[in-house]
């Protein structure tokens, strides 16, 4: 069965359901543009990477982020923790012997507005069902190869904790400014399915 | 009941026939409080529209991956509301 | 409850689809679908809990079948349907 097969009904069946929702006034045009609108302009792993850039440039920041990430990504501009869609964010710093990852095993939760959407692969059964239970094997996929004795931890975000993984700083990164090491950092960084 | 990081607990066996955010996989195993995560609605409750729902701690709870899987040297952390949870002593 | 989605620990899903990294959405129903949800949850029409609750009582031969945002569908409908908020849909 080809893509194109697969797609039709759905798209089909989405139009239906829109037209009956919108007839209903359930929800108007420019509210479900202003969704999207929102999702495409303020939604991206820039933000993640911000955070993390301050937190390697700072210790003080990198120490409130890690004890109130809510505050410290306030400080910063990001609202986290507005009504309807608020969260706890909560930091998880990797160290040299410790490595932490993000999974949401019973659904595909994720801080959308600081890491951006989400790729499909963290939305796939094969990455929660495996995370939990084989990290590492899962880690070599994304061809992260950690040291047999790096403490993994993996986080499942089963509650209204959203998880952001602070990666260690890479060596040789002293000289850089704070816009140079944000673009070190990469959404899989964030996840924690990268080294960076 | 307050839990202070590094109190043991159990999750729970019960499956209840409703919503809830146990994962299977920590029901009834024995894990340590990581830290407590705040004050938050119960999900079995707003998901059957009980209104006003059960607000409850949620806590950080991480379980040792050889308890989860028989093998396994990583640390799971899953959240999990009070309710979910009893001392495991 | 023990149901479909609860799948963290099962074995034999294969490897990580790391080729699905593009965009946000794959199909353009996907983000109507994204969409729908987001203003419906932001009028208070049902929960994050009755959501998830929906997509969750989709049986599990079919939920594991189902694609992401195909599961969304299947409980926005449901849930408009319950809380009579729409007639039934032919789904069809």
């Amino acid at each position: 069965m080809g893509a194109g097969h697969a797609e039709q009904p759905a798209a089909v069946r989405v139009r239906h359901l829109e037209e009956r929702v919108l007839a209903a006034g359930l929800a108007s045009d420019g509210e479900m543009d202003a969704v999207l609108a929102r999702l495409y302009a303020h939604a991206s792993p820039l933000n993640g990477a911000r955070i993390v850039a301050r937190a390697w440039s700072d210790p003080g920041y990198a120490a409130r982020l890690l004890a109130d990430g809510n505050a410290a990504a306030a400080e910063l501009g990001f609202d986290t923790a507005h009504a309807g869609s608020g969260y706890r964010l909560k930091a998880v710093a990797n160290t040299p012997g410790a490595h932490n990852m993000i999974v949401c095993t019973l659904c595909s939760c994720y801080p959308v507005s600081l890491l951006g959407p989400s790729p499909s692969w963290y939305k796939s059964l094969p990455y929660r069902s495996r995370a939990v239970r084989e990290p590492r094997a899962v880690l070599a996929e994304f061809g992260l190869d950690l040291p047999p004795d790096t403490q993994i931890v993996v986080w499942d975000a089963s509650a209204e904790n959203r998880f952001l993984v602070l990666p260690a700083r890479p060596a040789g990164t002293d000289g850089l400014a704070e816009k140079e090491l944000a673009a070190l950092v990469t959404r899989n960084g964030l996840i924690g399915t990268a080294a960076v | 009941m307050t839990l202070s990081p590094g109190t043991r607990v159990r999750a729970r066996l019960a499956d209840p026939d409703h919503h809830t955010r146990v994962p299977g996989y920590v029901r009834g195993q024995t894990g340590e409080v990581v830290e407590a995560a705040g004050q938050w609605p119960l999900p079995d409750d707003r998901a059957r529209g009980i209104t006003p729902p059960r607000v409850e701690t949620v806590y950080s709870v991480r379980f040792p991956a050889a308890g989860l899987w028989g093998s396994g040297t990583h640390w799971v952390v899953v959240d999990l509301w009070e309710s979910y949870l009893e001392e495991a002593g | 409850m023990s149901r479909g989605h609860d799948i963290g620990g099962q074995t034999g899903f294969g490897p990580v689809p790391l080729g699905e990294d593009g965009q946000p959405f794959e199909h353009d129903w996907e983000a109507r679908v994204y969409a729908l949800n987001g203003v419906l949850r932001a009028r208070g029409l049902y929960s994050v809990d009755e959501f998830r609750d929906a997509i969750e009582r989709i049986p599990p031969q079919e939920y594991l079948g189902l694609s992401y945002y195909e599961r969304w569908l299947r409980a926005i409908e449901t849930v408009l349907v319950e809380k009579d908020l729409l007639a039934v849909l032919e789904t069809g």
